[in-house]
């Protein structure tokens, strides 16, 4: 496990970070289409190589200001179980190998994000912040 | 009923195919008239009755025109005992049957003018069950061939013997199909045409080669006086193989047994036949199949909420829990026979490539052999109908681009000709793998990431550069590129639409194979899209009962209500939702169509803002639970590339009024 690849991206003013093996692709970000009824961080659906996927919007999940979309804006599409969700971030350009001897446990008052943030890594001093994602898409909605 | 959208598009349909249809019952009649005057039965006629008024049954059940489906069905259960009497429909019978098909005719007018059908005459009925289509001993041919002895209906076997006592002929063909000679374009239909012009052609067969999958041959029985030479000549066989049909021995004829004349007699073109017996159906009576089977599945997921319910409550309902559990494995019995009568061979579509790859050869030039193998595969046929584009796709581009002129071929030591494959297997129980496969240059990732700007290491890379929207590698300096024109279409097609995956690869000069792999079956859906706001929805058809323009004057809203307003309707309050309101996308203002749905047998109408059209489409399923919102059943792309959410009004009002009991 030590040294292994991430996906980086950002979302507000913080750079996260999910493990590249959970990434199954990355895509630009157009539209989605609203799904009424549900939670207010789901952007809505989108349709990624014949797979009809939700977005969550990280911003809305936690709990930051919504901004106008950008070219920079991406989808991380993530598979955590059975599951493949989208993950909408301001932007994702690099993979990171991060040690996890560096990982350590989130600050208790950590602000933004706070709780689906589940170690905090270190880089050449830039902090990458590991996302839980199965608490970002809800895992206790799920069924499996 | 006259603002009925789906109805009336029906009626429209209806009356102009019955129409022709009773025009054809009159015109069998007529010819059954005449050979009853010359004491000449006429089974083919009688046949064709048959059918027009078992097609007539059908079509008026399904816009519910109930004297129609009573007086055809009457009619038609008398022509069954004709038939089976071999083709013997007496004179009175005629008149009664005349009688009864002019009835028909005055009910589809009604129809046509918008009226009710005037309910059938009590008589009628009557006259039609006592007209007595036997009278004489229905005469049946003794054997006349061991081949085709058991595969004849008493009508057919009448034909025969009525062409051999002619002094007629009737012989024995088979047609065996071939990769050879459908490029020379001779198939089982141009065979039977050009059969057709020197005889009558009596039965055509199917009949699969043992061992299974070594393919189909036809065995064809035709009354005629061409030689038989011709006739070997014109079915593409052996002269040696015609066999001959001779006039059997008299024997003694016996009454028919009318106690097997009943309601499950199938319709004498589907009697179960030595070979493969076929009978076409509409793909819709299929789609409507399975819409009762999903009622069906509904009302038993009810049955079963209630059953635990009672459960809590204390009561004892372990035998009605057998029978609901006995009723689950008839219900998938039922749902995998749907699904088996919705399958069509491969092979059946694949064969017409031939032509295709005919056509775009230029011999001297370019030539390719196409093989086609693609054994018992089968698949749904509205997945087959979609993906044929796709594979004509493939092909066009292999020959066009992949397969070098034969000078090149030469040059590289290959063999004159390119060769094309085409396979199809089943990879597992609902998914099927074609392949098309060609000994062409292969695609050029050098050409291929330079025009793209990007880097193409794998195979997965490049299906991504040559698959996205507008990519060509056609104007590129070299010519050794040579593919990727358009192939979005097969990505869309393939994974978009049909949900399925497409693998490519590649290796220079050696060759390219393209792998499609799709599910057997979709769900297709008819469905009406609209707009609300500047989202746009589709419902199914069936669920909805009529649609009307909504006049905002008419609309009363009740004080405190959230966004449901009443509508006077036939003398009626109707509820009318906004929709817009319901899914939280504007405030309904811009609403001017209503969609009504039942709910408890009560009529609710959802205000939308524009109808935008009616279309069939593949519904997917929503697997996240995420995304799995009550009112939503799933999406569908209506060709924006975009998902279109698919729309359960039924559950959105009951979703509505548990919102209402909460406030």
């Amino acid at each position: 496990m030590a040294n292994e690849l991430h996906v980086a991206f950002r979302v507000g003013a913080a750079d996260y970070a999910v493990p590249a093996s959970q990434v199954l692709h990355l895509e630009s970000f157009d539209t989605a289409t609203p799904i009424p009824g549900t939670p207010s961080y789901v952007a809505g659906l989108v349709q990624v190589r014949g797979r009809l996927i939700p977005v969550i919007d990280l911003r809305a999940r936690f709990g930051l200001p919504a901004i106008p979309r950008t070219i920079d804006h991406r989808i991380v599409i993530v598979q955590s179980g059975a599951r493949v969700t989208a993950l909408l971030v301001d932007s994702a350009r690099d993979v990171v190998k991060l040690d996890d001897a560096t990982f350590a446990r989130p600050p208790e008052m950590l602000d933004g994000g706070g709780g689906f943030v589940k170690a905090v890594a270190t880089v050449a001093k830039k902090l990458f912040l590991l996302v839980d994602v199965p608490r970002v898409i809800g895992e206790e909605l799920g069924h499996g | 009923m006259s603002e009925r959208v789906d109805l009336r598009e029906f009626v429209g349909g209806f009356v102009a195919e019955a129409d022709e249809l009773v025009a054809a019952a009159n015109a069998s009649l007529l010819e059954i008239e005449t050979g009853n005057d010359s004491q000449q039965p006429r089974p083919r006629a009688v046949r064709d009755l048959f059918r027009a008024l078992h097609t007539i049954k059908g079509l008026a059940a399904m816009i519910g025109v109930e004297p129609i489906v009573e007086i055809a069905h009457a009619l038609e259960t008398a022509v069954r005992i004709a038939d089976k009497g071999g083709g013997r429909f007496t004179s009175p019978s005629v008149q009664v049957a005349i009688k009864a098909v002019r009835a028909i005719a005055e009910r589809v007018r009604a129809v046509a003018d918008d009226k009710a059908p005037a309910a059938v005459p009590s008589g009628l009925l009557d006259a039609i069950a006592n007209a007595d289509a036997t009278p004489d001993p229905p005469a049946i041919p003794p054997p006349m061939s061991a081949t085709w002895d058991t595969r004849l209906s008493a009508s057919e076997r009448q034909q025969v013997f009525q062409a051999l006592r002619g002094g007629g002929h009737v012989y024995g063909l088979v047609f065996q199909p071939s990769a050879e000679l459908a490029a020379d374009s001779i198939n089982i239909s141009t065979v039977r045409t050009k059969l057709a012009e020197v005889g009558e052609l009596i039965k055509v067969i199917p009949r699969s080669l043992a061992p299974a999958g070594r393919g189909v041959v036809f065995d064809i029985l035709i009354a005629s006086d061409a030689s038989p030479a011709k006739l070997a000549e014109l079915a593409a066989m052996p002269v040696a193989e015609v066999s001959t049909i001779e006039l059997p021995v008299e024997r003694d004829v016996t009454r028919v047994d009318m106690s097997a004349v009943n309601e499950e007699l199938p319709e004498p073109d589907s009697a179960p036949l030595a070979g493969r017996s076929l009978v076409r159906v509409e793909l819709s009576r299929l789609d409507d199949l399975q819409e009762q089977l999903s009622l069906l599945v509904a009302s038993r997921f009810r049955l079963e909420r209630e059953l635990t319910a009672m459960t809590e409550s204390g009561l004892d309902v372990r035998r009605l829990r057998e029978i609901t559990d006995l009723q689950s494995r008839q219900l998938r019995g039922l749902r995998r026979a749907i699904l088996a009568a919705r399958l069509i061979r491969v092979t059946e579509v694949l064969d017409p490539l031939s032509l295709l790859v005919r056509s775009l050869v230029r011999p001297g030039v370019k030539e390719v052999k196409l093989e086609v193998d693609a054994r018992d595969a089968e698949l749904d046929k509205a997945v087959a109908d979609r993906l044929l584009p796709a594979i004509i796709h493939l092909i066009r581009n292999a020959i066009d681009h992949a397969i070098e002129p034969i000078d090149e071929r030469i040059a590289k030591g290959k063999p004159r000709a390119g060769i094309l494959r085409v396979t199809c297997s089943e990879t597992s129980t609902n998914q099927v793998e074609l392949v098309i496969a060609d000994d062409g240059r292969g695609i050029d990732r050098a050409a291929v990431a330079r025009r793209s700007g990007r880097t193409v290491e794998s195979d997965d890379d490049l299906l991504e550069v040559i698959t996205t929207p507008g990519f060509s590698t056609r104007s590129t300096a070299t010519e050794t590129s040579g593919r990727g024109l358009g192939m979005d279409i097969v990505r869309r097609i393939a994974v978009d639409q049909l949900g399925g995956q497409l693998f490519v690869s590649t290796t220079p000069d050696v060759g390219t194979a393209f792998t499609l792999r799709v599910p057997v079956t979709i769900a297709i859906m008819d469905v009406f899209s609209f707009s609300c706001g500047a989202q746009s929805f589709v419902v199914p058809v069936s669920a909805i009962e009529e649609i009307f323009e909504l006049d905002a004057a008419a609309r009363v809203t009740p004080g405190g209500a959230s966004g449901v307003t009443l509508l006077e309707r036939r003398g009626r309050a109707m509820p009318v939702v906004s929709l817009g309101v319901v899914l939280a996308i504007d405030n309904g203002a811009s609403a001017n169509k209503a969609l009504v749905v039942r709910r408890n047998g009560e009529p609710v109408a959802f205000a939308v803002d524009r109808m935008l059209g009616r279309q069939e489409v593949v519904v997917r399923p929503i697997d996240d639970p995420l995304a799995h919102v009550p009112g939503v059943s799933g999406a569908t792309d209506l060709g924006d590339g975009r998902p279109t959410l698919v729309l359960d009004l039924g559950e959105l009002t009951g979703k509505i009024a548990r919102r209402e009991r909460r406030v």
